[in-house]
């Protein structure tokens, strides 16, 4: 999944970093569930056909009369909640450290990040910078990687969704409140994104693009109050 | 024990015909009238799923402008969940539940037929939106708030939407409640709650979740047309939204698992009836959907871990562990295979498949109910990809099992084989093609609800697989249409026990007679009482042989 998680270390939560990376932390619960997910999925296939090959055409007369096996079974469902136990405690370490120890980091750059239809305004108070996306324009969200971010997320009007598939990360936007994330990118470019929850008629063209840019091009833009090429 | 009622009112038939047929007591005549209006819905539904794939055929199609699409994805929805995969769940329930039981008649005949009565009003009067002049209704089938407020959905499409799902669920609520009890009060002697067929314990536990949740939609429902109607402030702020989040998916979720049940049942009776074995692990299964119902009445909030209003641990830790019962139905399923004699008829290729390809919608369930994975499959391809696994590959296989089991108990004539077996082919390849690649465009970031999508390498090759493979489904479903035309046309009868049936139902004429048994039944004494005899008759046989 990516240069954050590869290598044999995305097996372990990797607790050292001092950023938390919601596309690493995502990388280490998919690298576990979806091999296990193939597996089930493989077993059962090898077990239904080997078992319609092996008990086509029988006569009647020979069909088994063992109605049940509920030792085995009982020991069955036991080797079922044991993975669904570790199955929780690769979710739960993850979605800690994506929920709640994020927000203890101290964030390098505050956003806001006002969602209406069918628009996102990104503003950044520090700089006096306004950026506009979606039906209205397309200036991208400015971002430095290796940075915390936080990310003030409010509606103006219906729930739209902040999805940024680079992150593996969306949060709602909800009138009435305002949600604070703490996000980090890990590689510069230029992504796309968009509003994932349905938001009216013009839902299609709610999108944005993030740029992700060094901390160096990143302190320049900033310094230029947006003026600075991306 | 419950006692047969001595003095049941006779359901009469009301004159001849089609009024006849319309007004029917019979529980028999009121599951076929819902089925078939439920399959009529199936259709139509089907139909905006093909002018949606059209749409999405290629990035920036204009088969349908942005409005017409989101009135199409929300009358999708709503018809397949409302319409078709929920109320046939029911409508197999109140056919099949009192002739396995061994009962006469449904509890409440009046009170059935009155909820099919407003189930059909309800989605008539949903459907009727496309008349209004601002459209059906368009903010999706939960159609959350505030959009779907009047300042931001303006009109009556809308209204009628929410009063369609009213009159729905009131319908549902009622037939449910009407097979509850006649399990409650009219199982015949004999008839223990650990004998009761898997399909009747697979539709108890969907009943009693229709009466436990429904409510529930109905009030979310009536709240939200006062808001639209009188401008009343119910469901206002951060707080209005997530309340109306956590109203709708107490029903929301719990619906997912009554498009279930009954479709499990019916794949399990046709696995076992084609096994010559009965049903493998019976009292592990019953507790296993016991415990399925109970833990996936508790798991609805998994819809909202993105909303920052929620409990995400708490409904993580219930929805995985549905992984437990889900695995011991696999388990049995097996266990039933194993050291059968097994003829690969229609209904069991469609049972197996059933649980081959639901299990797909399975295990990404498991994987969707991990937070920090649905923060990103949330409201994308992905979460789309996962449901109609679990609905169309799951569900839909399930209901053809069903059909082509019972099909010659309720018409008393044989569906064509041959022609099941090509319209399974078409379904599997088409199913496939167009469910599986939307896996890999969530996962890429395609977000659900759109008419047009970025020109992203690799997206109009897959959205175009997917548009074929709905084409494919389309053929499949006509391919079963004909067989039904022609099975009826050119009848090839079926007797009371084609396939030496496991349970009461196969104990009576095919179609069965009003009060659906005139001979006396056989003697109850597990959970596949015609089984029972087809043993003792072979173990007479041999020792006759052996004599």
């Amino acid at each position: 999944m990516g240069r954050a998680s590869a290598g044999p270390a995305t097996w372990l939560p990797v607790t050292s970093t001092a950023l938390i990376s919601t596309r690493h932390e995502y990388g280490w619960v998919f690298g576990i569930y979806v091999p296990i997910a193939a597996g089930v999925f493989a077993v059962v296939c090898v077990v239904v056909l080997g078992a319609v090959l092996r008990y086509r055409r029988r006569s009647p007369v020979d069909a088994s009369r063992v109605s049940e096996r509920n030792g085995l079974e009982a020991g069955y469902a036991a080797l079922l909640t044991a993975t669904v136990a570790f199955l929780l405690y690769v979710t739960f370490t993850a979605e800690h450290r994506v929920d709640t120890v994020s927000l203890r980091q101290t964030p390098a750059l505050t956003v806001n990040v006002i969602a209406a239809k069918w628009e996102w305004e990104f503003q950044y108070p520090r700089y006096g910078i306004v950026h506009r996306s979606g039906a209205v324009g397309r200036q991208p969200l400015v971002v430095p990687a290796n940075r915390a971010v936080r990310f003030n997320l409010s509606s103006e009007d219906v729930i739209h969704a902040f999805w940024v598939p680079e992150l593996q990360f969306k949060r709602d936007a909800i009138p009435g409140k305002t949600q604070e994330v703490v996000l980090a990118f890990t590689r510069l470019g230029l992504f796309r994104a968009q509003c994932a929850e349905f938001c009216g008629l013009r839902h299609s063209e709610m999108v944005f693009n993030v740029r992700v840019l060094s901390p160096a091009q990143f302190a320049r833009w900033a310094a230029s109050r947006g003026r600075a090429a991306l | 024990m419950a006692v047969q009622a001595p003095a049941a009112p006779l359901p009469r038939v009301r004159g001849a015909g089609w009024i006849g047929a319309l007004t029917s007591t019979d529980h028999k005549r009121i599951g076929l009238n819902l089925g078939l209006c439920s399959l009529a819905f199936f259709l139509l539904g089907g139909v905006f799923a093909l002018i949606m794939r059209s749409q999405l055929a290629s990035p920036n199609a204009h088969v349908v402008s942005d409005y017409t699409y989101s009135e199409l994805f929300t009358m999708h929805g709503s018809t397949m969940i409302y319409l078709f995969v929920t109320p046939m769940a029911i409508a197999m329930a109140l056919y099949l539940v009192p002739l396995q039981i061994g009962a006469l008649r449904v509890a409440g005949p009046r009170c059935a037929l009155c909820g099919f009565w407003i189930w059909l009003f309800g989605g008539l009067t949903m459907q009727s939106g496309w008349l209004a002049a601002d459209g059906a209704g368009r903010d999706g089938w939960f159609s959350y708030v505030p959009l779907s407020n009047s300042a931001n959905t303006p009109g009556v499409g809308q209204d009628l939407w929410t009063l369609g799902v009213i009159l729905a669920a009131v319908g549902m609520t009622i037939m449910g409640a009407c097979v509850v009890a006649t399990i409650a009060r009219h199982r015949a002697p004999g008839m223990a709650l650990l004998r009761m067929p898997v399909f009747t314990w697979t539709a108890l536990v969907a009943v009693l979740m229709v009466v436990g949740s429904f409510p529930v939609l109905v009030v979310a429902m009536t709240l939200l047309y006062i808001e639209r109607t009188t401008g009343a402030n119910i469901y206002t702020g951060f707080s209005g939204a997530i309340d109306y989040q956590n109203l709708f998916w107490f029903f929301g979720h719990p619906v997912v698992y009554v498009m279930f049940f009954p479709y499990l049942g019916a794949a399990a009776e046709a696995i076992a009836v084609n096994a010559h074995r009965r049903w493998f692990g019976y009292k592990a299964f019953v507790i296993s959907i016991m415990l399925f119902a109970a833990l996936s009445m508790s798991v609805w909030a998994h819809h909202m871990f993105t909303t920052g209003g929620s409990t995400n641990e708490y409904f993580a830790f219930t929805s995985t562990a549905l992984a437990v019962p889900a695995g011991i139905e696999y388990f049995d399923m097996a266990g039933t295979l194993i050291g059968g004699s097994i003829v690969l008829r229609c209904s069991m290729l469609f049972g197996l498949t059933f649980f081959v390809q639901f299990l797909i919608g399975g295990v990404t369930g498991i994987f969707v109910a991990s937070p920090v994975l649905d923060y990103q499959a949330n409201d994308s391809y992905m979460v789309i990809a996962h449901f109609h696994y679990t609905l169309f590959a799951g569900s839909v296989f399930g209901f053809f099992a069903g059909v082509y089991h019972w099909f010659p108990k309720i018409t008393g004539a044989f569906l064509r084989e041959r022609l099941g077996k090509v319209q399974l082919a078409i379904m599997i390849v088409g199913t496939n093609l167009t469910f599986f690649p939307m896996f890999i465009l969530g996962q890429e970031g395609m977000t659900r609800r759109i008419a047009r999508y970025p020109q992203h390498p690799g997206w109009e090759t897959l959205n175009r697989l997917e548009t074929i493979g709905a084409g494919l489904i389309a053929v499949g479903i006509a391919v079963f249409l004909v067989n039904v035309w022609v099975s009826l046309r050119r009848r090839e009868p079926a007797g009371a026990d084609p396939w030496l049936g496991h349970t009461l139902e196969w104990a009576t004429a095919s179609p069965p007679p009003p009060l659906n048994f005139e001979t006396p039944l056989p003697p109850i004494r597990s959970y596949a009482p015609l089984f029972d005899l087809h043993e003792e008759a072979m173990d007479r046989a041999r020792e006759g042989v052996s004599a």
